[in-house]
C-alpha cells in the first residue's frame, strides 16, 4: 500500500516533465489542464494516505527510494516519511496549491502559449519540491526540497524577465534564501558528524547523545535556514520584493506553502528545540519582532500586494513565537489557517488587479465592492479571519499561540496582542480603502470593471469557506471542543509544552484580543472607507512607508562595501588584464618584436613580482606557524 | 685548498658574474654571450662532478647550438637597447627588494639546516655521470622517461612549427 | 620491465601513438574531418585499452610508474574530457581559417603530459609530464595566432609557466639534497628516520607546493588565469580547466598519500591559507566580470579552493570528495564551456556577457544545458555540483576544519550572485539578431548536441544517484585496483 507515496510527488513532476518539454505544441487550454491535473492527482493521493494515517494513528512506513549518498560513516537515503505532520502539510500543499493552479489557468490566459507553459511547468516544479521537502524522511531531502523551493521560486517571481527590477527581485530572493540554506546546511553536518544520520527516525532518539552546545549550535544554524526560507529578522526583506512575480504565485509560495517551510522544519525537529532554551528563546523574540515590525510597515503600504506580503511576514512571525513558547500544534494549526486566508487574500488580490488591468496601488481603487460582489465578500471573509474575530479559523490558531506565550511569558502576550490589533487596522485599512466608498481610478479603468471568471471565483469561494470553518478541528477545550488538531498531531510534536492556565484568565486573553481587534476593526473602516489617505505619507508614516530604511541599510553595509571591493579587486589588482595594446596583424618579425615588447611592458614582470612576494609571504607564514596556529586556536 | 677547490670557487664565482650580467646588460648581445659564460661555467662544475658527458653535452647543445640561435634571432629582428622600455622605479626597487628577501630566505633555510656536509655531493666521486653508466641508466631503469622525453620534445617541435609557419 | 608492466602501460602507449597516428594523416593530407574522426577512435581505443587491462592492475613500473586504481580515475576522467573537448574543437576550429590540424597533435601530447602526472611515483616523471602538458599549452594558448590575445596569453603563459617549473625543480632539488630520493616512497621513508633536516625539506616542500598551485591556479599564483582562459581559443580553455587540473591534482594527491603531507603542520597551514584565499579572491574576482571567460577563470579559481579543503584532511573520505568534486567540477565545466563553444562565431569568441542574452529563447537546450550546468557550479541541490560540495563539506567538517568549511559557505553565497547574473540574461528579452548557425556536417552538430546531452544527464544523473558515482569511485579505488604502496 505504501507505493502510493511515491504517487504523491510523481505527478507534479510529471507534469513539470510534460509541460516544461512540450510547451510548444499544447495549447493553454491543455497545459493549464495537465498542470491542475496532476495536483489534483496528488491531493487525492494526499487524502487517502491522511485518513490512513489518521485512522491508524502511526506513521506510513516508507521504503527508502534508493540510496542517495553511502559514505563510510554514513548513509544518506533518498526516502520518503509520511506522519501526522507530512500528511496535513501534504494536504495543505496539494488543496491550496491545486486551487491556486486552477486559478491560474484563467489568470494567466492573456499569456502567450509558450510562456504558459514555462509558468505551468515551474509551479509543478515548485510543488514537486515542497512535497519533497514535507515528505522526506531526513534533514538532506528536506534540504534538496528546501533549496528546490528557493530555485523554482526564483524562477517564478521573474516571471517576467523583461523588467530589470523583477529580475532583481528574484535574484535578491535567491540569495537571502540562499544564505539561510548554507545555516541549515552547516546544521545537518553537524548533526552528521556529532550523530552519524541525518534521519529523522535516528536523530531524535538519540538527542541525549548531544551536548547542550551541540544541540544549541544545531537548531540555531537551523533556525538561520528557517530566517531565510520564512522571511524573519534579519532575512525578511525578500519576500515584499518577490511581490513581483505573478499573483497565483505570491499566493501560493509567499503565502500558503514555501515561506511555511521554516514552521515545518522548526515544529519537525521539536525534539532538538526543545532542549535548547537559547534557541527557543531566539526563535520567539525573532518571531515576535518580526511580527510587530512588520505589521508597522503594512500600516503605510499603498500596494495591494506588498500589504499582503508584510501581513505574511507578520504572521510568520507569529508562528514562530509560537514554537518558541513551545505551542508546536498551535504554530501548525497557523499554518493550515493561514494558507486557507492568505491563499484567499491573495488570489482576491489577484482578482482585483485583473479586474483593474494590472493596477496595484489601492489609492486608485475605491468601491469595487459592487463591481467585484464574489472578491468582495470573499476578501471581507477573509479579512475577518485574519484579525481574529471568533468563530472565524484566524481566532482559534492565533488564540492558542497567544495563550501559550501568555504562559510562558506575559510580556509576549501582550506585545502579540498589540500586533493582532495592528494586524485588524492594517487588513481592514486594505480592505476599506480598496472595496468601500468611491471609485478613484481612470475613466475607462472603470468602464473595464468586471468580475472575474468562475475558474478564478470557485476557488476562492472555497477558500472562503475554508477560512470561515477551518478552524473547528482546533477548537480549544475552554470553548467546549476537544481540540482534534492537537491529538492528532501528538505523536510527533512529543515534546509540546502543556501551559496550564485557568478557564478565567483564557476568558479574559480571549475576550481581551477580540475586543482590541474589533476596536481596531472600527477605527479602520470609520477612518477609511470616507476618506482614504491619498497624498504621500510624512513625518513618522514616511518612515514606516519607506520600510524603517532597512533595504537602504544592508545596501549600504552589506551590498556596496562588497561591490565596491570587488571592483576595486578588479581595477587594481586585476587591472587590465589583456591589454588590447597590440593591435592588428604584423608580419612576423614585427609582431614577434612587438610580442617580446610587451612581455617586457611591464605587466609579466608584474605577475612575476607578485609571485615572488607572494612565496615571501608564505615563507613569512611558515615561520610563524606557531603564532597563526595559537591565533587560530584562540578564535575557534 | 686544492686544486679543485681553487676551481670550484673560480667556476662559481664566474657563474655568479656571468647570471647577473645577463640581467643588467642593456643590450641583448651581451646578454647572451654574458649566458655562454654562464654556460661554460655550469660544464665545468660537471667536469668537476666527474659527469663528462653532460659538460659536453651542454656545451654543445645549449652554447653551441641555442645560443648561436639566439644571436641570429636577436640580429635578424634587430632588437638593440632602444626597443627596451623603461620600467619605473618602484618597480624595480620592489622587484629587487622581495628577491632579496627570497634569497635571504633561502640561505638562512640552508644554512639552518643540520649537517648538510655529510650529503653534498663528493667531488670528483661517483662515476655515474660516464657515458656509459648514463647509457645503461637510460635504456633500463628510465627508459619510459627517455621515451616520453622523446615525445616532449615532439610536442615543443610541432608547437613551434605551428606558431612560426606561415599561412 | 616484464609484458605484465608492458600491458599496464598499454593505454598511455595508445594514447601517444594517437599523436603520431595524427602526424601521418596530416603528412597524407587528409581532411579536418577524417583526422577529427581518427582522433576520437584513437581516444576510444585508449578508454578500450584501459578495460582491456584491467586486471593487470595495479602494477609499479619502478622506478617511475605506478598504474593503480587511483590512476585509473584519474586517466579516466582525463580521456573523458578529452573526447568531448575533442568534439567540440571540430565545431569551434571548422569554422576558422587557421589549419586545424596540428591542433589535435597538441591535444593529444598535452593528454599524455597529464596522464603520466596520474601515474608518477617518481620527481623525474613529474617535472617531464608537466613538461610535456605545459610546452603542448603553450602552443595551444597561441594557437590562434591572428588574434593577438593569444599570442600574449600564450607568451604570458610560457613565461610564467617556467619561472614555476623553476621553483619546482629547485624544491626538488632540495628534497633530493635533504632526502637522497626522489621517489615518493622512498622520500616517505627517509623521512620517519631522524637524518634529515626539516628546514630543507619545508623549504622544498614550499617551493613545489608554490609549482603547483600555479599550475592550479590558485590564489596568489592566479595571476596567469584570467589571461590565458580569456586569450586562449575556447576548447583549449576548457582543455586547461579540466585534463591540466585533473592531472596535477592526482599527482598532488599521490604525493601527498605518500609523505603524509598533511601530517605536517606547516603544510596543513599553507594549503588552508591558499584554499581560503582562492575561495574568497576567486569569488570577488569573479563578481564583476563581463567577459564569460574571465568570469570562468575566477570561479575556476574559487573550485579549486574548494577542492583543497576536500584535500586538507588527508584521509579516504576526503580523496574520495575531492575526486568526485573533480568530476562534477570537470563535467560542468566542459558543459559550460561546450556551450560557449557552440555560441563562437568565425570572428571571436563567444566571450562576452552580450552574446548570451536571450539565449533561452533562441535555443531553449543550449540555455538549459548552461543554466543546469551554472546550477551545478553554485552547487544547486540535484546536480552534480551540490554533491560535490556536499561531500567536500563533509569531509571539512569530519575532520573539524572550521575555518576553511565557514568560508567555503560564505562565499558560495557570493558566488551564486554571479552565476545568477548569467542566468538571468539567459533569460532577458533579445532584441539583437544573431546570425544563423553555421551550417556544418550533420554528423558533427550532432555529435556536439550528443556529447552535451550527456554531459547533462551525467550532470544531473551525478546529482540524483550519486551513490553509484561514489560507489564506482570507491571500487576503483579498494576492490579492483588497489592503490599500492612500496
Amino acid at each position: 500500500m505504501n507505493k502510493l507515496v511515491y504517487l504523491v510527488p510523481l505527478f507534479p513532476l510529471a507534469g513539470f516533465l510534460i509541460n516544461g518539454l512540450l510547451r510548444k505544441s499544447l495549447s493553454k487550454g491543455i497545459i493549464g489542464f495537465i498542470g491542475s491535473a496532476a495536483i489534483l492527482a496528488s491531493f487525492v493521493v494526499s487524502l487517502v494516505l491522511f485518513f490512513q494515517v489518521k485512522g491508524s494513528g502511526a506513521a506510513i512506513p516508507v521504503e527508502p527510494l534508493f540510496t542517495f549518498i553511502n559514505a563510510d560513516t554514513f548513509k544518506i537515503d533518498f526516502a520518503f516519511q509520511v506522519d501526522q505532520l507530512s500528511s496535513l502539510f501534504l494536504l495543505i500543499i496539494t488543496g491550496v496549491g491545486f486551487l491556486i493552479h486552477v486559478y491560474s489557468a484563467a489568470y494567466m490566459h492573456e499569456e502567450p502559449e509558450q510562456h504558459v507553459g514555462r509558468y505551468f511547468a515551474y509551479l509543478n516544479l515548485f510543488v514537486f519540491s515542497m512535497l519533497l521537502l514535507v515528505m522526506g524522511a531526513n534533514y538532506v531531502i528536506m534540504f534538496i526540497g528546501w533549496e528546490g523551493v528557493g530555485l523554482c521560486s526564483y524562477l517564478l517571481i521573474g516571471y517576467w524577465f523583461k523588467n530589470n527590477d523583477y529580475n532583481y527581485a528574484a535574484k535578491k530572493a535567491f540569495i537571502m534564501n540562499r544564505i539561510g540554506d548554507l545555516g541549515f546546511l552547516l546544521a545537518v553536518f553537524w548533526l552528521l558528524s556529532k550523530l552519524g544520520t541525518v534521519s529523522f527516525n535516528e536523530v531524535f532518539p538519540q538527542v541525549s547523545r548531544l551536548t547542550p552546545t551541540d544541540i544549541t549550535g544545531i537548531t540555531v544554524l537551523l533556525f538561520v535556514g528557517a530566517m531565510g526560507k520564512s522571511a524573519q529578522i534579519p532575512l525578511y526583506t525578500w519576500l515584499p520584493d518577490a511581490m513581483a512575480g505573478p499573483t497565483p504565485v505570491s499566493a501560493l509560495i509567499h503565502a500558503a506553502t514555501m515561506v511555511t517551510a521554516g514552521i515545518y522544519m522548526v515544529a519537525r525537529s521539536n525534539a532538538l528545540y526543545s532542549l535548547s532554551e537559547v534557541a527557543q528563546h531566539l526563535v520567539a523574540i525573532v518571531g515576535i519582532a518580526t511580527a510587530l515590525l512588520s505589521a508597522t510597515i503594512a500600516i503605510k503600504q499603498n500596494d495591494i500586494k506588498k500589504v499582503l506580503a508584510y501581513s505574511t511576514v507578520s504572521q510568520l512571525g507569529y508562528m514562530f513565537l509560537g514554537l518558541g513558547v513551545g505551542a508546536y500544534t498551535g504554530a501548525v494549526f497557523h499554518v493550515m489557517t493561514h494558507a486557507f486566508f492568505k491563499a484567499l487574500l491573495f488570489l482576491g488580490a489577484g482578482s482585483v488587479i485583473h479586474a483593474m488591468h494590472h493596477e496595484q496601488d489601492i489609492r486608485n481603487m475605491g468601491g469595487l465592492k459592487k463591481h467585484l460582489p464574489a472578491t468582495h465578500w470573499t476578501f471581507l471573509l477573509a479579512c475577518i479571519a485574519i484579525s481574529g474575530i471568533p468563530p472565524f479559523s484566524g481566532f482559534f490558531s492565533k488564540d492558542e499561540i497567544l495563550a501559550a506565550a501568555y504562559a510562558h511569558s506575559p510580556v509576549y502576550w501582550v506585545l502579540g496582542v498589540i500586533g493582532a490589533a495592528m494586524t485588524a487596522f492594517y487588513m481592514f485599512r486594505l480592505y476599506a480603502t480598496t472595496f468601500l466608498g468611491q471609485f478613484r481610478g481612470t475613466h475607462e479603468q472603470e468602464h473595464h470593471l468586471h468580475e472575474s471568471p468562475k475558474a478564478m471565483t470557485i476557488p476562492l469561494i472555497i477558500l472562503a469557506v475554508l477560512s470561515v470553518i477551518g478552524g473547528m478541528v482546533g477548537v480549544p477545550e475552554v470553548l467546549g471542543g476537544h481540540h482534534e488538531l492537537h491529538a492528532f498531531l501528538a505523536p510527533v510534536l512529543t515534546t509540546e509544552t502543556h501551559h496550564e492556565i485557568s478557564h478565567s484568565t483564557e476568558y479574559a486573553l480571549m475576550g481581551i484580543s477580540v475586543a482590541v481587534a474589533a476596536v481596531a476593526i472600527f477605527i479602520a473602516v470609520s477612518k477609511y472607507s470616507k476618506k482614504p489617505e491619498l497624498g504621500e505619507p510624512a513625518g513618522f508614516g514616511k518612515v514606516l512607508a519607506d520600510k524603517w530604511y532597512i533595504d537602504e541599510l544592508y545596501n549600504n553595509i552589506i551590498v556596496k562595501p562588497l561591490g565596491a571591493l570587488a571592483g576595486v579587486l578588479k581595477n587594481v589588482v586585476e587591472k587590465s588584464g589583456i591589454d588590447g595594446a597590440v593591435n592588428g596583424v604584423g608580419r612576423f618579425v614585427k609582431y614577434s618584436a612587438r610580442q617580446l615588447r610587451l612581455l617586457q611592458s611591464g605587466q609579466v614582470g608584474g605577475y612575476i613580482l607578485f609571485m615572488v612576494l607572494s612565496i615571501v609571504v608564505l615563507f613569512l607564514l611558515f615561520w610563524n606557524q606557531a603564532m597563526i596556529t595559537q591565533f587560530l586556536n584562540k578564535i575557534f | 685548498m686544492g686544486t679543485t677547490q681553487i676551481l670550484f670557487w673560480f667556476l662559481t664565482a664566474l657563474a655568479l658574474l656571468g647570471a647577473i650580467m645577463v640581467l643588467v646588460s642593456k643590450n641583448p648581445v651581451h646578454s647572451v654571450l654574458w649566458l655562454i659564460v654562464v654556460f661554460f661555467a655550469i660544464s665545468g662544475h660537471y667536469i668537476l662532478l666527474n659527469a663528462q658527458f653532460l659538460a659536453i653535452v651542454n656545451l654543445i647543445v645549449y652554447a653551441g647550438a641555442i645560443m648561436v640561435l639566439f644571436l641570429f634571432v636577436i640580429m635578424l629582428m634587430n632588437l638593440n637597447a632602444e626597443t627596451e622600455p623603461q620600467k619605473s622605479i618602484w618597480m624595480k626597487f620592489f622587484g629587487v627588494a622581495t628577491g632579496g628577501l627570497l634569497l635571504s630566505f633561502f640561505i638562512s633555510f640552508i644554512v639552518s639546516s643540520i649537517d648538510l656536509k655529510n650529503k653534498t655531493a663528493q667531488l670528483k666521486e661517483g662515476d655515474v655521470g660516464l657515458i656509459k653508466n648514463l647509457g645503461k641508466v637510460l635504456f633500463s631503469d628510465y627508459v619510459i622517461p627517455f621515451e616520453i622525453a622523446s615525445i616532449l620534445f615532439l610536442s615543443a617541435m610541432v608547437g613551434a612549427v605551428v606558431i612560426g609557419k606561415k599561412d | 620491465m616484464d609484458s605484465l608492466q608492458l600491458q599496464a602501460l598499454l593505454p598511455f602507449i595508445v594514447l601517444a601513438s594517437a599523436s603520431v597516428v595524427i602526424i601521418l594523416l596530416i603528412a597524407a593530407r587528409q581532411s579536418h574531418t577524417v583526422i577529427q574522426i581518427t582522433g576520437f577512435l584513437m581516444m576510444c581505443l585508449v578508454v578500450l585499452a584501459m578495460w582491456y587491462v584491467r586486471d593487470v592492475l595495479p602494477r609499479a613500473i619502478m622506478p617511475l610508474l605506478v598504474v593503480d586504481g587511483m590512476a585509473a580515475v584519474f586517466t579516466g576522467l582525463i580521456v573523458f574530457c578529452v573526447l568531448i573537448i575533442g568534439l567540440f574543437s571540430f565545431i569551434y576550429f571548422e569554422e576558422r581559417e587557421e589549419n586545424p590540424k596540428e591542433y589535435y597533435i597538441l591535444i593529444f601530447l598535452g593528454t599524455l603530459g597529464a596522464a603520466v602526472l596520474t601515474i608518477s611515483r617518481h620527481f623525474i616523471s613529474v617535472f617531464i609530464g608537466l613538461e610535456l602538458l605545459s610546452i603542448s599549452l603553450y602552443a595551444l594558448i597561441a594557437y590562434l595566432r591572428n588574434r593577438n590575445n593569444a599570442v600574449e596569453a600564450g607568451m604570458k603563459y610560457l613565461v610564467l609557466a617556467a619561472m614555476s617549473s623553476a621553483f619546482l625543480l629547485f624544491g626538488m632539488a632540495l628534497i633530493y639534497m635533504d632526502t637522497g630520493s626522489m621517489d615518493f616512497d622512498g622520500i616517505a621513508k627517509q623521512l620517519q628516520t631522524q637524518g634529515h633536516s626539516p628546514a630543507l625539506f619545508v623549504t622544498g616542500i614550499g617551493l613545489m607546493m608554490v609549482a603547483v598551485c600555479f599550475k592550479l591556479a590558485l590564489v596568489p599564483f592566479h595571476l596567469w588565469a584570467a589571461d590565458v582562459y580569456q586569450g586562449a581559443p575556447v576548447p583549449v580553455t576548457n582543455f586547461i580547466a579540466t585534463v591540466s587540473k585533473i592531472g596535477v591534482f592526482a599527482v598532488l594527491v599521490r604525493f601527498a598519500q605518500a609523505v603524509q603531507l598533511q601530517s605536517y603542520h606547516f603544510a596543513v597551514i599553507i594549503i588552508s591559507f591558499v584554499a581560503i584565499v582562492s575561495m574568497v579572491g576567486g569569488n570577488l574576482l569573479a563578481i564583476k566580470q563581463q567577459n564569460i571567460k574571465r568570469l570562468l577563470a575566477y570561479s575556476s579559481i574559487a573550485h579549486l579552493g574548494y577542492l583543497l579543503v576536500a584535500f586538507l584532511p588527508g584521509n579516504a573520505a576526503g580523496i574520495e570528495a575531492g575526486m568526485f568534486y573533480l568530476f562534477a567540477y570537470s563535467i560542468t565545466l566542459l558543459a559550460a564551456f561546450g556551450i560557449v563553444t557552440m555560441l563562437s562565431g568565425r570572428q571571436a569568441d563567444a566571450d562576452q556577457l552580450e552574446a548570451y542574452r536571450g539565449l533561452y529563447w533562441r535555443n531553449p537546450l543550449m540555455g538549459a544545458i548552461l543554466t543546469v550546468a551554472l546550477l551545478s557550479l553554485a552547487g544547486i541541490p540535484l546536480t552534480a555540483g551540490f554533491i560535490g560540495k556536499f561531500a567536500v563539506l563533509n569531509a571539512g567538517v569530519q575532520q573539524q576544519l572550521w575555518l576553511p568549511v565557514i568560508v567555503l559557505v560564505i562565499t558560495s553565497v557570493i558566488g551564486l550572485y554571479y552565476y545568477l547574473r548569467i542566468i538571468s540574461t539567459l533569460f532577458a528579452e533579445t532584441q539583437v539578431i544573431f546570425p544563423k548557425e553555421k551550417s556544418l556536417h550533420p554528423l558533427f552538430v550532432a555529435g556536439t548536441y550528443g556529447a552535451l546531452l550527456v554531459l547533462l544527464i551525467l550532470l544531473l544523473g551525478a546529482g540524483i544517484f550519486p551513490s553509484a558515482v561514489i560507489d564506482g569511485i570507491k571500487n576503483f579505488l579498494c576492490q579492483g585496483f588497489r592503490i599500492i604502496n612500496f
